[in-house]
């Protein structure tokens, strides 16, 4: 794991309010898993005071070069978008529980934000079908195509693909081994009833505020189902941030 | 060389600083990042005689250079951490005070008694803003700080530090029940009481609604209070609140603290505790002060 100053190679908008910032760190682009995400200290004062967690969109081993595709929502991805190459940024990572990758065919099922941490996974899936859906225009389809059997397309206005959600674009998931979601949560939930009913294995990558990032203060609790039925919080940051969906609840 | 090493009624650190409840698990997590051993001290996640899972997410909310939580408590209980967190605390050469918190006072004396001489020291967490029962109820009334800290430390075999809110209208008069009561030590300040809203959904942010303000928000209420507190009594001092820097913690101990607890400022530096003790050393160093306790309460009125 790292702790350190990484230097930024680009920062640059992709697609409305959203950004990618490459920075390197052979370390972490070793190490890293898909899913897995870093924690960012925006700024150097007290204020905002807490990491950001960004999932980790690319790990290029090769170059040591990590990737992250952020959205800018409130004051932290703001003032990221402030930082400019050879500028540094401080980073803790891997951190969390990434994805595991399957053999056979797989699927993966982003919306929003969520596509972002899918890439890695997709480029490193055997077989690989993505189902991607955007609020308007789209970003990192091309590489999503490169690495992919099949891309198909949706967002809330009809300007990338389909207009609609990303659930509308298949009736059945049965076709697949396995199926990876990462966005909103009505979409997760969506995903994971469909492969419930299919009896399709389901990974989860879920969202919630984190404080440490390590599992230290329990400040990131999401609401799991052990095999006995009963209900616990788990760590979305040390436990997850991918959970199997048989496990994660979805529900608060 | 100045001598960093502090004995906090009994408690014997080689350096005065600790980590904070609650922020620091039970230091598996920040123990990849380096030997636990570097640490004066490291006070465990808050127990319960049983297994909690705490409050509802969101938990945390972010505030001008602070953070609120409302974890409301959630560890495995005394007895998992007595089987599996403790024997990998005691691989390190650091002293190990359990937290604890309960809803009545037999619950406070079941656990030290099942803790018995295990830990180096027990930390009477009378003051969680984050639970219904118990917690806060105990540590906001002198009579009863009096009450619980006596029955508490009539079965504690270690030290027995008492942690104060700063919840309350005068902190002075607590920390004297909690010494008049038997109290070895004292630890300040817990969290203080807010609340944070989301102005476009109009909703609290935190799902428990309130929750407890902590980091360097609250730092100039917690070194006030514990000045407060150091001229009130003649028990050691464990001062907390918003410490981030080894400047900081010089400021805890001019105002009256033994010994310092970083709590929040882990979270944006893992080496935050061990950066302060380094500073700390080297501050009393160039200007040859023999010992931290030669400054202690130094602060010049
Ligand atoms: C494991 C994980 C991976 C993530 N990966 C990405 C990613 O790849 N790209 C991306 O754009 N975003 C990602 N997010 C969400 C991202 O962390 C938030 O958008 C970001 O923290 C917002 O910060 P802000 O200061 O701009 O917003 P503010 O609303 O000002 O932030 C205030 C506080 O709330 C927290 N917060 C706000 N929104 C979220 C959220 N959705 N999830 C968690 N915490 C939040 C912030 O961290 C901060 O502590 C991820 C979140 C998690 C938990
Ligand atoms: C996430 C979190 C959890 C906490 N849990 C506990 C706890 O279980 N028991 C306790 O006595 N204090 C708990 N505290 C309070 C801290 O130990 C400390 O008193 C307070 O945060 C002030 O110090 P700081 O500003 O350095 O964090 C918690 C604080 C935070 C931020
Ligand atoms: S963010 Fe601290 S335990 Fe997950």
């Amino acid at each position: 794991m790292v702790y350190k100053d990484c230097e930024i190679i680009s920062n640059k908008e992709i697609a409305q309010g959203i950004y990618e910032l490459c920075f390197v760190s052979a370390q972490i682009a070793e190490a890293a898993e898909p899913g897995q995400f870093v924690h960012v200290k925006i700024g150097k004062g007290l204020d905002p005071l807490l990491r950001r967690p960004i999932s980790i969109c690319k790990a290029d081993a090769g170059q040591g070069v990590i990737s992250l595709v952020y959205q800018v929502v409130g004051r932290g991805t703001k003032v990221l978008t402030e930082y400019g190459p050879g500028e540094v940024l401080d980073v803790m990572g891997p951190l969390g529980k990434g994805f595991p990758v399957i053999e056979g065919k797989c699927a993966v099922i982003g919306g929003g934000i969520g596509n972002a941490p899918l890439l890695e996974l997709a480029s490193r899936l055997r077989s690989c079908d993505a189902y991607l859906g955007f609020r308007s225009q789209g970003y990192k389809v091309e590489e999503f195509n490169a690495c992919c059997s099949q891309v198909q397309l949706a967002s809330d206005d009809g300007t990338t693909g389909a207009k609609g959600f990303v659930t509308a674009l298949f009736d059945s998931l049965k076709q697949y081994d396995a199926v990876y979601t990462c966005g909103p949560k009505p979409m997760m939930r969506r995903v994971k009833e469909m492969c419930k009913r299919d009896g399709v294995k389901c990974y989860i990558s879920v969202e919630e505020r984190m404080g440490c990032g390590v599992g230290a203060c329990l400040v990131c609790a999401c609401k799991t189902q052990a095999a006995d039925g009963s209900l616990h919080y788990s760590k979305a940051c040390k436990d997850g941030p991918v959970f199997d969906a048989e496990e994660v609840m979805l529900d608060e | 060389m100045s001598n960093m090493a502090v004995d906090i009624a009994g408690i014997r650190m080689k350096n005065p600083v600790m980590t904070a409840s609650g922020t620091y698990g039970f230091g598996r997590e920040y123990g990849e990042y380096f030997d636990l051993s570097l640490l004066g001290g490291i006070v465990v996640k808050g127990l319960t005689l049983k297994p909690r899972e705490g409050n509802k997410p969101p938990r945390i909310a972010e505030t001008p250079a602070g953070i609120l939580n409302s974890v409301g408590l959630q560890n495995p209980g005394v007895e998992y951490f007595l089987e599996n967190e403790l024997p990998f605390l005691r691989k390190h050469d650091v002293a190990v005070i359990a937290n604890i918190a309960g809803n009545t006072e037999e619950e406070y004396c079941a656990m030290t008694e099942k803790l018995g001489a295990s830990v180096d020291g027990i930390e009477l967490n009378i003051s969680c803003p984050n639970v219904k029962e118990g917690g806060v109820a105990f540590g906001t009334r002198p009579e009863s700080v009096y009450r619980i800290t006596q029955r508490v430390k009539a079965c504690c075999k270690v030290p027995l530090i008492v942690k104060l809110s700063p919840n309350v209208t005068d902190i002075r008069e607590i920390a004297l029940s909690a010494e008049e009561g038997g109290a070895d030590a004292l630890s300040l300040i817990n969290t203080l009481l807010g609340m944070a809203i989301d102005i476009r959904t109009r909703r609290p942010i935190l799902s428990n609604i309130v929750g407890g303000l902590s980091g360097p928000a609250v730092k100039p209420v917690a070194v006030r209070m514990v000045w407060q507190v150091a001229q009130a009594v003649k028990i050691p001092i464990i001062g907390m609140g918003g410490i981030t820097t080894w400047e900081d913690a010089v400021e805890f101990i001019l105002a009256g603290a033994d010994a310092v607890s970083v709590g929040t400022a882990n979270f944006g530096n893992p080496f935050a505790p061990v950066e302060i003790a380094g500073g700390l050393k080297a501050y009393l160093e160039a200007n040859e002060i023999g010992a931290i306790g030669d400054i202690k309460g130094k602060v010049m009125i």
